[in-house]
């Protein structure tokens, strides 16, 4: 768990980016991630499509770890918690809540996030659309021209790398685009978009247990 | 009465022999295989034999109005476009003769009210695709609809053997001949390696169905269109258009030519520049590929039908069925690829059964030459491929038993005797046809129930699905062509001009001008899986690249190839393909080697790239993926190593950051045959080559879910990619039958694990000669270039993402 994490600055205060494709932010004592998509496997089974998943959750798992290892007072989800209408994994998770009751958590909407509201109503549990402090907008979808920086998710961003002899790895990424600062995809049952490299972007990319900054250098 | 002799006579025509003898059989109630090319009066050969049965035991008066006996005849084609032929052939028959005998079309085109009227009143023949017959039985109280039914007639059966669609034919028919044991069959195939097994399949083994052959004796001319000097034309192209100039004296004496492509992007190139080089042929001139819409094709058929059109570019969409009998020369660009497909493009000109088919091979590089000799001489002897037919395919028996739940609903002892019937699931046994059920009942392995599984439920034994938008999605997805997600191109107007990928158009920008059918249009606007575009007057556009249909070049022409060289290193140069490449294979001999039979040929060197390894088997594009991934595996196991694998149906290359130790592969006999079942599955692991099959598996399973227009949002939640799917089921799940044929198709027909084995049994008694060219060679040019490259590796992913980072700091 103690896995080498990635210190950055922005606006003067400091930012973890986490190899389990978190954010922790030490000043505030926060957890932040998007895009969970709880519950996928189990509404494709509803439906009719089986998608197997262990009993237990391995994401749930992975955000306990990091609870545990980081001890937050909040956690911050950027959207995209559950993945469709109400199925048995939502009460997984409503435990989840329950066990660690002492923690608030902030979902900001995404628009996957179509249960209804008195499903949402757990007491450690707050819905909003947009969080807005003086320095940084927390949203689920990028926010264009935003003035502040924008946390955000919805995309899954990822970047292909090229070595020499056509080699290449594609990686899920952290990725500051203009103010947006997109999280990649917490959930394990998500895909990927790969994200054209330029210039002007940094990217901070999630190898094996380890997140590595590539700014400015040459990605084909 | 005798209503063949009455419509020859009518027609002042006189029928062929086996006409008569497959008119007779039929009407002594026997099954059979009729062997006959296309355009040789096959349809009217098999029809009169279905009509004489039905008059034969229906009412004696031809004219009075019957009540409907019910469906008598189901006549299954591959192509829509064949089975509007067919219709409007048969239907001319009954008006001829003055017969009620109705024929009606049932295909992805045919509207929901003729559905409806064709089920309230079933036509005496249902002219339809395989997913059409699929659908029916998908629909209540088929059994009622099939109940009066006596033949059914597969047509092209050679076409769809090799397919998932031939599966889905087997099936069908384990059903319906259940409904009527009196069930006769008749298929309809060119000649094949494997006619006889295509017959035993369809027909049953040890049956007493009889085999009747046209015996037309069809004149093929094959003609190479060559490069003034060889040294100058290109070595890697794949386009030909340098050679361009040459057809168009051709196209000029002639009345109506097909030029024949092997991908669509190439259609739309050629037929760009073919216009610019000869502006008189605007309005005589039209394309014809799978991309575009019905109605244009439709237009395209038509007009050459009128002899309106002076040259089609098309491919593969024009390579079955329909006959233009204004048709008199046909040119192939680029490698055919097989001997049966050239044979068949041929036969699209001079369909008089006793004219010549005259065809021109035009190669796209040089060392392509080789191939118009190659096919000649294949021709004379009559090698002709095989289709190999797909066994065990548990996804389209998923599909077939929910598609069996939709409807009536199915006893699971019954349909387990009627599936081990067929050839595909005869060695299927009772654990796996039970996972099968496991698998949509409750999702999963026997092991795991889950809760809230809802698919197919079990009510007195009987398997069904109630769940109303569970059974809509199924009939929705009813099929076995996997296509990547496509996306319709419209005027603004509305007009459709057919599909493109979606990944293609997500790469333009509005505004950005691409050619598609001929036409030069600019985007406007994206919305909802359509892409609305107007005329644009730019000089130049983007080509859109349709992936998939790569072929791979078939073992009788491999072979061929392989004996030309042989040829020229013995100093036969019998033909005038051989002696203009002479100056490109003495250049090939002096900077490296031409192999002859007895000898393998790699070469090693390096450029900027890194180290290359290259390996000449000569052995079609699909084994050489399977060898380079096996000797990939082999290679790292004695020092860990990333390959990017490129590769050809001549050879392929090993691409690497380090040099591979060439003395310790000979050493260690890595081209040996041992083990290679073993290491062909071990290497696919690292490579992606299941992954990508089980994308169709996936989808024909009803896994992948592609959506349907005009839909609600929420269906996108239903969404996952069949990768996903793959390393969830790799995780969870591992002996998933769907999994396991995905490494099963992979070693079948990607890798062509059969033949490959031959290969390396082949390499195992040759000489193998390393050469180290200071440049890259002749021979490994075209390999150099390929951009759809597999990648092998069994370096950690950590090691892999530093050593990509240390190249690029420097």
């Amino acid at each position: 768990m103690i896995e080498p994490y990635l210190e950055i600055s922005l606006k003067s205060e400091y930012f973890f980016l986490l190899p389990q494709k978190a954010i922790y932010r030490p000043a505030q004592q926060e957890l932040i991630l998007s895009d969970l998509h709880l519950g996928k496997a189990a509404h494709f089974r509803k439906n009719g499509i089986p998608l197997p998943t262990p009993s237990k959750s391995k994401d749930l798992e992975i955000l306990q770890q990091l609870i545990n290892h980081w001890q937050p007072k909040k956690i911050i989800i950027l959207g995209d918690l559950f993945h469709s209408d109400y199925n048995l994994e939502w009460d997984l998770f409503s435990q989840f809540l329950n066990q660690n009751a002492q923690l608030l958590f902030v979902l900001v909407k995404g628009n996957h996030d179509i249960l209804k509201l008195e499903i949402y109503n757990i007491p450690n549990l707050t819905v909003v659309d947009k969080i807005e402090e003086p320095n940084f907008t927390f949203s689920h979808q990028p926010v264009n021209n935003c003035d502040k920086i924008n946390f955000c998710g919805h995309i899954h961003p990822a970047i292909k790398i090229n070595g020499k002899a056509k080699q290449s790895v594609t990686l899920p990424c952290f990725a500051f685009v203009g103010n947006n600062f997109i999280l990649p995809a917490f959930g394990s049952l998500t895909g990927l978009y790969v994200l054209k490299w330029d210039k002007h972007s940094t990217f901070y990319l999630v190898g094996n247990n380890k997140v590595l900054e590539y700014e400015n250098i040459r990605l084909l | 009465m005798n209503l063949a002799k009455n419509w020859f006579e009518l027609k002042k025509w006189k029928p062929f022999l086996f006409q008569t003898q497959t008119g007779q059989a039929i009407i002594n109630n026997q099954s059979g295989l009729l062997n006959s090319p296309t355009g040789s009066g096959k349809t009217m050969a098999i029809w009169f034999g279905v009509l004489q049965s039905y008059y034969n035991k229906n009412s004696k008066s031809t004219t009075k109005k019957t009540n409907g006996t019910g469906l008598h005849c189901l006549w299954i084609t591959p192509l829509r476009a064949l089975s509007k032929e067919i219709l409007l052939a048969t239907q001319q028959v009954s008006v001829d003769l003055n017969l009620d005998y109705t024929i009606a079309l049932r295909t992805g085109d045919t509207s929901t009210t003729e559905r409806v009227k064709q089920r309230k009143k079933a036509p005496n023949a249902l002219i339809t695709t395989p997913e059409s017959v699929q659908l029916l039985l998908a629909s209540k109280d088929y059994a009622l609809y099939f109940k009066n039914l006596e033949f059914v007639i597969v047509d092209e059966w050679h076409e769809l053997l090799g397919s998932k669609r031939g599966v889905q034919i087997e099936l069908a028919l384990s059903r319906l001949k259940a409904i009527n044991p009196n069930l006769k069959i008749w298929a309809i195939s060119a000649t094949i390696g494997n006619l006889e097994q295509a017959k035993e399949i369809l027909l049953g083994k040890n049956s007493t169905a009889v085999t009747i052959k046209s015996n037309l004796n069809k004149k093929i001319s094959i003609e190479t269109i060559f490069p003034d000097v060889v040294e100058n034309y290109s070595w890697v192209g794949h386009l030909g258009l340098k050679l361009l100039p040459k057809i168009l004296p051709i196209i000029e004496k002639s009345n109506t030519t097909l030029v024949f492509v092997n991908v669509r992007s190439q259609s739309e190139i050629w037929y760009q520049h073919l216009l610019d080089k000869a502006p008189h042929l605007a309005g005589l001139m039209a394309l014809h590929h799978g991309s575009l819409s019905d109605n244009t094709r439709k237009w395209v058929e038509d007009s050459l039908h009128q002899g309106k059109l002076k040259v089609v570019i098309c491919t593969s969409s024009l390579d079955l069925g329909v006959d233009f009998s204004t048709v008199d020369t046909v040119i192939q660009i680029g490698s055919p690829k097989g001997i049966a497909r050239f044979l068949q493009r041929a036969g699209r000109s001079g369909h008089n059964p006793n004219a010549e088919s005259k065809i021109y091979y035009l190669p796209t590089n040089s060392l392509e030459i080789i191939e118009g000799s190659a096919i000649r001489k294949n021709i004379e002897l009559n090698n002709l491929e095989s289709r190999i037919p797909y066994v065990r395919s548990f996804d389209v028996l998923v599909q077939y038993l929910i598609t069996l739940a939709v409807s009536d609903g199915f006893n699971a002892q019954i349909i387990f005797e009627e599936i081990k019937s067929t050839h595909c699931f005869s060695s299927v046994t009772a654990d796996e046809f039970s996972w099968c059920l496991n698998f949509i009942t409750n999702g999963g392995g026997s092991l795991n129930a889950y809760p809230e599984f809802n698919k197919v439920i079990i009510e007195n034994n009987v398997y069904k699905v109630v769940n109303k938008a569970i059974a809509m999605r199924h009939r929705m997805g009813i099929g076995t062509i996997v296509s990547d997600s496509m996306m319709n191109v419209k005027f603004l107007s509305g007009k459709r001009l057919g599909v493109v990928e979606e990944r293609f158009i997500s790469n333009l920008k509005i505004g950005d001008v691409f050619w598609f059918g001929g036409r030069n249009l600019e985007l406007v606007l994206v919305k909802d899986m359509e892409a609305k575009v107007k005329i644009s007057k730019a000089k130049n556009g983007k080509i859109p690249s349709w992936l998939g249909g790569r072929m791979a070049m078939s073992a009788s022409l491999s072979n061929g190839i392989r004996n030309q060289f042989d040829d020229y290193t013995n100093n036969i140069i019998e033909n005038e393909e051989l002696n203009k490449l002479k100056p490109l294979l003495d250049l090939q001999s002096k900077v490296s080697l031409v192999p002859n039979k007895n000898q393998l040929l790699i070469e090693q060197f390096k450029t900027k790239d890194g180290y290359h390894l290259m390996v000449y088997p000569f052995e079609g594009r699909f084994v050489h993926e399977g060898m380079s991934a096996i000797l990939a595996y082999r290679i790292g196991l004695l020092q860990p190593s990333t390959f990017s694998i490129g590769m050809n149906d001549y050879g392929f290359e090993l691409l690497s950051d380090t040099e591979v130790d060439m003395e310790a592969v000979l050493d260690n006999n890595l081209f040996s045959s041992e083990f290679l079942y073993d290491d062909a599955t071990t290497s696919m692991n690292a490579t992606e080559l299941a992954t990508r099959k089980f994308r169709d598996i996936a989808t024909i399973a009803g896994l992948v879910f592609t959506g349907y227009p005009g839909k609600q949002k929420k269906t996108k939640h239903l969404q996952a990619s069949s990768q996903l799917f793959f390393k969830v089921f790799e995780e969870y799940d591992k002996s998933n039958l769907l999994l396991r044929q995905a490494f099963d198709e992979v070693l079948d027909f990607q890798l062509e694990i059969t033949r490959m084995q031959a290969a390396f049994n082949r390499i195992y008694t040759q000489q193998i000669v390393v050469t180290h060219p200071l440049k890259p060679t002749p021979f490994s040019f075209p390999i150099l270039v390929d951009t759809l490259r597999e990648k092998f590796t069994n370096e950690d992913i950590q090691t892999r993402i530093d050593k990509i980072l240390n190249s690029l700091d420097k």
